[in-house]
């Protein structure tokens, strides 16, 4: 045995017991297990979480910018189109308190308000307010260049109209949106409109875009639009309206041109007018669209209408002689004229505008319901069809209850009411052998097959008693076109105030160019003309003229009156007789 | 090791190393891309601007000013107008 020395006891053995060490180790064991799970969870599973902050981190979404459609004139010419603009945005909370009066100062000039509107604007209680919207770039550089901390840059596009007043009322114009509000721009607003794309790209550390992820969705300009209408003409008819409406002190005025082959609308003004370049003061009457939102008593101008019936009906030719005298008592109160007349041929009738003849052929040989027929053929009472925001349908009431003294009455053009545009488009009848074209306000320059309403020999036989009504001794010498032959009537509505008939008249004229082959419909009205002469012939038909010599010119129409000629065929070089010489030769003696 | 495994070790190398390269010229690529993108935007836009002002140097209000006050033009009337028939 062996022995125990001194040094040691067994009393101070000590011994660590096992099942602590093996706790330890388990416990160990357990941490690392717990670690791994997680690890597997942020891995496998769990993994959506993490990768979704990562892409936060580095991928964006982008919008993608995408344009309004432009909208053309028939000839290619812009007459609105959208560049792009700033705004200018402030966040409040980061524009510095105590930022120095010269930086205020040049904000404040470079934006075009006073101080102390910018000072009010960054005292709104908002989170961010925009400072201006549409600035030029230029303008919109040198605010970049100001640095001031806060103030922000913002795409956006802004709606420039080149041709101004003149186009107003046909284009109409954009909201500081973009969005159409008037004419065009909002009866073809879904059109025209762009829509803007997006796209996920991701971006480095500084935020330079270095990898494109998706396009979530693909930007969609706005497309064109083309119209009808020729911005010459246009111009030429808004200033003949214009100078017209100063001249005779008037109201208003409006004027529209149509190409009697194609239906297509050429022009059409309105004055009083606005531009819509600057959203500003825009509001009120100087919006309205008189040529399609007015409706009136179309007076005399519908007596061509009246006596077509009679004439397609065989109860009267032209040459059809009548007793007129003083007056003629329908109903109770007397028909006039403002002249006596003694006996007048039915062609005579529309020459001098005949209230009693016309009133006499409707009651002697019409039927209210022939009447009636008539009227809504042509597109009385019917809002014309042509897309544009507020078109008018004026009132032909049904033939039903229409009393003897009404029928007179309607048969001269009171009591029924229409819009210049509606009348215009009647008389294309006339001015295309008996058929009605139907109208379009966009390009679309082939011939185009109208609906018959009167015989080709009828509408002949009309255009020639219109072209007296320009011939010395008809109402309207004064509409007579330089070059060309011109037939149309006039008409002068007494307007209606409250219930009666006040002393505020209507001129109107509405025509066709040139006789021999007619190729346009002019109809033009000047609302209240004072001082002077209120009578269509002499303040609707100088402007008709105007309209029809230069309209016809543009479109280089052949002249076909009796011309006396004062060039001199020798004088023009030989070389220009070749083929294709369409252009005219202008050679001035003075 | 046998040539086998190196051969194919150094192909891995080179494969990987290509990648790389090819990753970057991918991504140069696309900023060039993005770069031209913006430029053919900004090219749009100033046509658009070129478009509008050449508009308004031709619109007819203009020109029948010029034509009238600096030119001193007058209006044609057809009896001072020769006009020529097409060759057919």
């Amino acid at each position: 045995m062996r022995p125990v020395g001194f040094s040691t006891t067994p009393n101070l053995v000590l011994r660590l017991p096992m099942w602590r060490s093996r706790l330890m180790l388990f416990m160990l064991f357990f941490v690392f297990m717990l670690l791994l799970i997680r690890a597997f969870w942020i891995q496998g599973p769990g993994n959506a979480f993490y990768e979704a902050k990562g892409v936060r981190g580095t991928q964006r979404e982008l919008e993608l910018p995408a344009s309004r459609g432009k909208i053309l004139d028939r000839n290619g010419q812009v007459i609105a189109t959208s560049l792009e603009a700033k705004s200018v945005i402030a966040y409040i909370d980061t524009v510095p308190e105590d930022l120095s009066a010269e930086r205020m100062h040049k904000l404040a000039s470079l934006l075009q308000i006073s101080e102390t509107e910018l000072h009010k604007k960054l005292r709104e209680g908002r989170k961010q307010v925009f400072l201006k919207r549409q600035v030029d770039p230029e303008v919109a550089q040198q605010i970049k260049q100001l640095e001031i901390p806060g103030i922000g840059l913002n795409n956006e596009y802004r709606r420039f109209y080149p041709e101004g007043e003149a186009m107003a009322h046909v284009v109409g114009f954009t909201n500081v949106e973009d969005r159409g509000q008037e004419g065009m721009e909002l009866s073809r607003e879904k059109e025209l409109a762009g829509h803007p794309g997006q796209r996920r790209v991701v971006v480095d550390r500084l935020g330079r875009i270095v990898e494109d992820v998706a396009i979530l969705q693909l930007p969609q300009n706005g497309k064109d639009l083309q119209l009808s209408i020729d911005s010459k003409i246009q111009f030429l008819a808004y200033n003949a309206v214009k100078s017209a409406v100063e001249e005779h002190h008037a109201s208003a005025g409006g004027a529209v041109v149509l190409d009697t082959q194609t239906g297509e609308i050429l022009a059409l003004a309105n004055y009083p007018s606005y531009n819509p370049n600057d959203r500003k003061n825009l509001n009120g009457e100087q919006l309205r669209n008189r040529v399609l939102t007015d409706t009136f008593e179309p007076g005399s101008t519908i007596k061509p209408f009246t006596i077509s019936v009679a004439l397609e009906k065989g109860a009267i030719v032209p040459n059809t002689n009548m007793v007129i005298g003083a007056s003629y008592l329908v109903g109770p109160k007397a028909i006039t004229d403002t002249h006596v007349y003694g006996n007048l041929t039915v062609s005579q009738i529309i020459q001098k505008s005949s209230n009693i003849g016309t009133a006499k052929i409707a009651m002697n040989n019409l039927s209210p319901e022939e009447m009636w027929d008539m009227y809504t053929a042509v597109g009385l009472g019917q809002a014309p069809k042509i897309g544009f925001p507020g078109a008018v349908a004026g009132t032909v009431h049904p033939y039903k209850k229409w009393v003897p003294s009404d029928q007179a009455r309607i048969a001269f053009g009171y009591g029924i009411s229409a819009s210049l545009f509606q009348v215009a488009r009647a008389y294309t009848i006339f001015a295309r052998d008996g058929d009605l074209v139907p109208l379009t306000i966009e390009r679309s320059p082939e011939f185009k097959p109208g609906s018959k309403v009167i015989s080709a020999k009828t509408a002949i036989e009309m255009r020639g008693m219109l072209e007296t009504v320009t011939e010395p001794g008809g109402t309207a010498v004064k509409a007579q076109a330089d070059g060309y032959r011109v037939g149309g009537k006039t008409g002068t509505a007494h307007k209606l105030v409250g219930k009666g008939y006040g002393n505020k008249y209507r001129a109107y004229f509405a025509g066709i160019a040139p006789i021999s082959a007619p190729r346009i419909v002019v109809a033009v009205m000047i609302d209240e003309p004072t001082g002077g002469s209120h009578y269509g012939g002499d303040v609707a038909a100088p402007v008709f003229s105007t309209i029809v010599s230069e309209t016809l010119r543009t479109l280089n129409v052949l002249p076909d009156a009796n011309i006396k000629q004062m060039v001199l065929e020798n004088e023009v070089p030989t070389t220009t007789h070749g083929a294709g010489v369409k252009a005219q030769q202008v050679a001035l003696k003075r | 090791m046998n040539r086998a495994t190196l051969t194919l070790l150094s192909l891995l190398l080179i494969c990987a190393l290509s990648l790389v390269a090819a990753q970057q010229r991918a991504r140069k690529l696309f900023v060039a891309l993005d770069n031209a993108q913006i430029e053919e935007r900004k090219l749009n836009q100033d046509w658009l601007r070129l478009e509008y002002e050449q508009r308004n140097l031709s619109k007819s209000a203009r020109i029948r000013d010029v034509a009238r006050n600096q030119l001193h033009m007058i209006p044609i009337s057809p009896e001072r107008t020769l006009y020529l028939k097409e060759a057919r």
